[in-house]
């Protein structure tokens, strides 16, 4: 009985068994309060495979940026500028098939090059000049943003993708969401960079102490390139994905998201100051916040106070600021103890 | 001159955990007086001074300020007393002109008085002209050199009546003129009655200055000399002459082929100027000097923290460039460096990720972890230097200092290196783990490793070097055998010896 306490004491400690408890609860209580039947006899709200399904519809952009932000915010750096990347990538795909003609292969290839580009460029500022990620990338979420803007001169948007496009966004493909499977993919080739690679480690010992790195001989320029070259990539991902679901490119795709993903990962136990996290706890904090945003949406006092939008931030920040404080609670607990 | 002293210590003792900095220190000081204080490296002096200023409160003994016993000082009280410090670093207001820089100082605090400019002035110009510094009290303290700015500090001392003044190195950034007036005002101040306690490494301005020697070692005053009475060569001895005991380990295997060499190596922006030297493989070469001579600056330099931008580096016989610690890494050159829970580990890791950290190219071919091998390197490792943790998983800060520094030598052990580089192997590590260590240096260098030790501990140099380099403002200022003596080794670091063959 000892030995199964401490066991338990042990796992709740870990982060991510928090989430996760936490997830079920959220889960359960939308289930019970969000389901109903409506007049005609069917089932609807919270409880149906379709809502299911839209849930991790909804989930996998700002998803996809909470992955490319892990390995930054374990370096102990930040991205603020994926939201405006993810934009200005719409826009760029937009325009390299619908102006330039370009087969939507062909389109959805070199928007995946232009986001690297663009993590290139915050790479060359962090890695190669050595300035603030927070500032510089302050200055490319205004800068990424301006340019998609500056491309539509604000005003364009582009529509009519075809059937094999959208199918990315709106259909199903082996029962699931097609963009669950881009995403699972990511989630796994990031997983497996962070938690089985050399540059994974690298990442974490950046966050943890970025003389040491250097002392220990590490190749720190390098690993922090890769991971805001690779933060460009997957907002690119994200931004196709994006165009996909909604049918239309345009400037301000994925305004704000970047708070969303920040949010997500700090929530799923990755510590702000680099070095402790995980792609796994990442995964929980995304889900955790897309049942609460979508799971609101199906209760019927929240859908009759139209105001599952406020609600769903109100509690999201309450959630955050109490995983923070439980952490706080839990390290002391581990210091004393 | 008084019978009184203006300032006594009493059996001053201090303890900082298991270390003990002071013990039993006894120490006055006349008005009138210039009373230097010497001692190598971590003898004491510091501590010492911080007791005057009560930054430190003694563990026992006490302090007898103009004959009167205190119970306790704090920095406010001796202020009071009249106890002021001048430090190597002036801390003034930068933005402020001279004459606020001391009522800033001077002037008790008050809201809503009108500020009295023309008293300010007046009162900068007199305190300033007391110690004979022409500086004009409405200049803004940013355009002052340094040396001026001790002299703001000092008219400050005076100005709250300051009658016995510490002065920690002041000479330490000077140049040769600007070293003469500042001797000129400390000589005023000794005329003023003033009582000044006098700390510096330079010999010649102990003998020019100070009317009294005190040498401390190992935490406890080997006496009070009056200057003038005193050689350079006993000065040297007083301040080294421990036994050296045979606690070291002997070497264990013969000298071999030359695997380092510098030919002189240099690099401005560590300091770091015209540096000749060999290693051989199986030697222990020793690198002595004073604090500041330039020994981790060179550390840097051949680890490519600062690298080199003249001379030449040859590992092997062959010209190499080494530009980053990844290139010194690749070239076999390993750095244990002087800052152990910044540089030398990853506190928050567990052991075994911090010992296999540097040597990822080939534990980890292509680039994935594989825990097998990592765990039993580990394992290997934490048995042969005998590292007690709780397990290859538990992160480096859970370990005493002692087994941290041995995860901190097994890091580089791990990557097979040529040359290893140890920065204060031993400092702040039990007794227990620093003869572990001993050993174990020993034993890498009968393996045929070069080994170059920078240690501030002189008894560990002479113990453990087969040569020893001596540094002084950055560059070699001697080579010595290993079986040189310490007063030739603390002669040369402190520069009063002729300049011996290289």
């Amino acid at each position: 009985m000892r030995r199964a306490g401490e066991f338990l004491r042990g796992a709740l400690r870990r982060h991510e068994v928090l989430l996760l408890l936490v997830l079920v609860v959220e889960w359960g209580l939308f289930y019970h309060y969000g389901t109903t039947v409506n007049r005609r006899g069917v089932v609807v709200g919270f409880g149906t495979l379709d809502r299911q399904f839209d849930v991790l519809r909804h989930s996998c952009e700002i998803g996809l940026l909470a992955l490319a932000l892990t390995p930054v915010i374990l370096t102990a750096g930040i991205d603020l500028s994926v939201g405006s990347l993810l934009g200005l990538c719409a826009v760029v795909f937009g325009q390299l098939w619908h102006d330039a003609g370009l087969p939507v292969g062909a389109a959805a290839g070199l928007t995946l090059v232009a986001g690297a580009l663009g993590g290139a460029v915050n790479a060359g500022l962090v890695a190669g000049l050595r300035l603030p990620p927070l500032i510089v990338t302050l200055g490319t979420y205004s800068l990424f943003r301006g340019l998609a803007e500056a491309l539509t001169r604000g005003a364009v948007t582009y529509t009519d993708f075809p059937a094999g496009f959208l199918f990315l966004g709106q259909e199903r493909w082996l029962g699931l969401p097609t963009q669950a499977w881009v995403f699972l993919v990511a989630a796994a080739a990031i997983g497996v960079l962070v938690h089985r690679t050399v540059t994974g480690r690298a990442f974490r010992v950046l966050g943890f102490a970025p003389e040491g790195a250097r002392y220990a001989g590490l190749a720190v320029g390098r690993t922090l390139a890769i991971a805001y070259v690779l933060a460009g990539t997957v907002a690119a991902a994200a931004a196709l994905i994006y165009t996909a679901r909604i049918g239309q490119a345009k400037a301000d795709a994925g305004t704000g998201y970047e708070l969303y993903a920040i949010t997500a990962v700090v929530l799923g136990g990755t510590s702000i100051f680099g070095g402790r996290g995980s792609v796994p706890g990442t995964l929980l904090g995304v889900a955790a916040i897309a049942v609460l945003k979508n799971g609101l949406a199906t209760i019927p006092a929240v859908i009759r106070l139209n105001a599952a939008e406020e609600m769903a931030g109100l509690l999201t920040g309450a959630l955050l600021l109490l995983a923070l404080a439980l952490g706080a609670l839990g390290q002391a607990g581990k210091v004393e103890g | 001159m008084s019978s009184v002293p203006l300032l006594a210590f009493e059996a001053i003792e201090k303890s900082f955990g298991a270390v003990r900095a002071l013990r039993g220190v006894s120490f006055e000081l006349r008005a009138g007086e210039v009373h230097a204080l010497l001692g190598e490296n971590g003898a004491g002096k510091s501590t010492l001074i911080k007791v005057a200023t009560g930054a430190h409160a003694p563990d026992a003994g006490h302090l007898v300020i103009g004959g009167r016993r205190l119970a306790r000082l704090d920095p406010a009280s001796a202020r009071v007393h009249g106890i002021a410090c001048i430090y190597q670093q002036p801390a003034l207001f930068p933005d402020l002109t001279v004459a606020e820089n001391l009522a800033l100082r001077l002037e008790p605090p008050q809201l809503a008085r009108r500020v009295d400019r023309a008293g300010r002035r007046r009162r900068a110009a007199e305190l300033l002209q007391r110690i004979g510094a022409a500086l004009p009290p409405e200049a803004e303290v940013r355009n002052l050199s340094m040396p001026e700015q001790q002299l703001v500090e000092i008219a400050s001392a005076l100005g709250a009546g300051a009658r016995i003044v510490i002065m920690d190195e002041p000479t330490a950034s000077l140049t040769q003129r600007e070293q003469v007036r500042l001797f000129q005002t400390v000589r005023t101040l000794r005329e003023a009655g003033a009582g000044i306690i006098y700390i510096s490494h330079r010999l010649d301005e102990i003998f020019e200055l100070a009317d009294r020697v005190t040498i401390l070692r190992d935490g406890a005053s080997v006496g009070t000399r009056v200057a003038g009475e005193l050689s350079e060569a006993e000065l040297i001895r007083l301040m080294v002459g421990r036994e050296m005991n045979s606690l070291f380990p002997p070497p264990l295997g013969p000298v071999g082929d030359t695997v380092l060499e510098l030919r002189a190596v240099g690099c401005r922006a560590a300091g770091v100027r015209d540096v000749s030297l060999t290693v051989r493989a199986g030697e222990v070469l020793g690198l002595a000097g004073l604090v500041g001579a330039g020994r981790t600056e060179l550390a840097g330099v051949l680890f490519g923290l600062t690298p080199a931008d003249a001379g030449e580096i040859l590992l092997g016989g062959r010209s190499v460039t080494i530009d980053s610690p990844r290139t010194a890494l690749a070239h076999g050159l390993a750095y244990v460096p002087e800052d152990r829970r910044r540089h030398g580990v990853v506190l928050e890791l567990p052991v075994a990720q911090n010992i296999t950290l540097a040597a990822h190219r080939t534990l980890f071919p292509g680039g994935w972890l594989r825990s097998g091998v990592e765990r039993k390197l580990a394992g290997e490792f934490i048995a042969r230097f005998a590292i007690r943790t709780a397990g290859p998983g538990a992160p480096v800060a859970s370990l005493s200092g002692g087994n941290q520094q041995k995860v901190a030598l097994a890091r580089w052990l791990a990557t097979a290196p040529r040359v290893l580089i140890l920065d204060e192997p031993t400092q702040g590590v039990d007794v227990g783990a620093k003869g572990e260590i001993h050993r174990l240096i020993r034993e890498l260098a009968a393996r045929g490793l070069a080994v170059l030790l920078i240690s501030s501990d002189l008894p560990e140099i002479l113990g453990m070097s087969d040569r020893i380099g001596v540094m002084r403002g950055g560059t070699i200022a001697d080579v010595l055998p290993g079986t040189a003596a310490a007063p030739e080794v603390m002669a040369a670091a402190l520069g009063t010896a002729g300049k011996g063959a290289a």
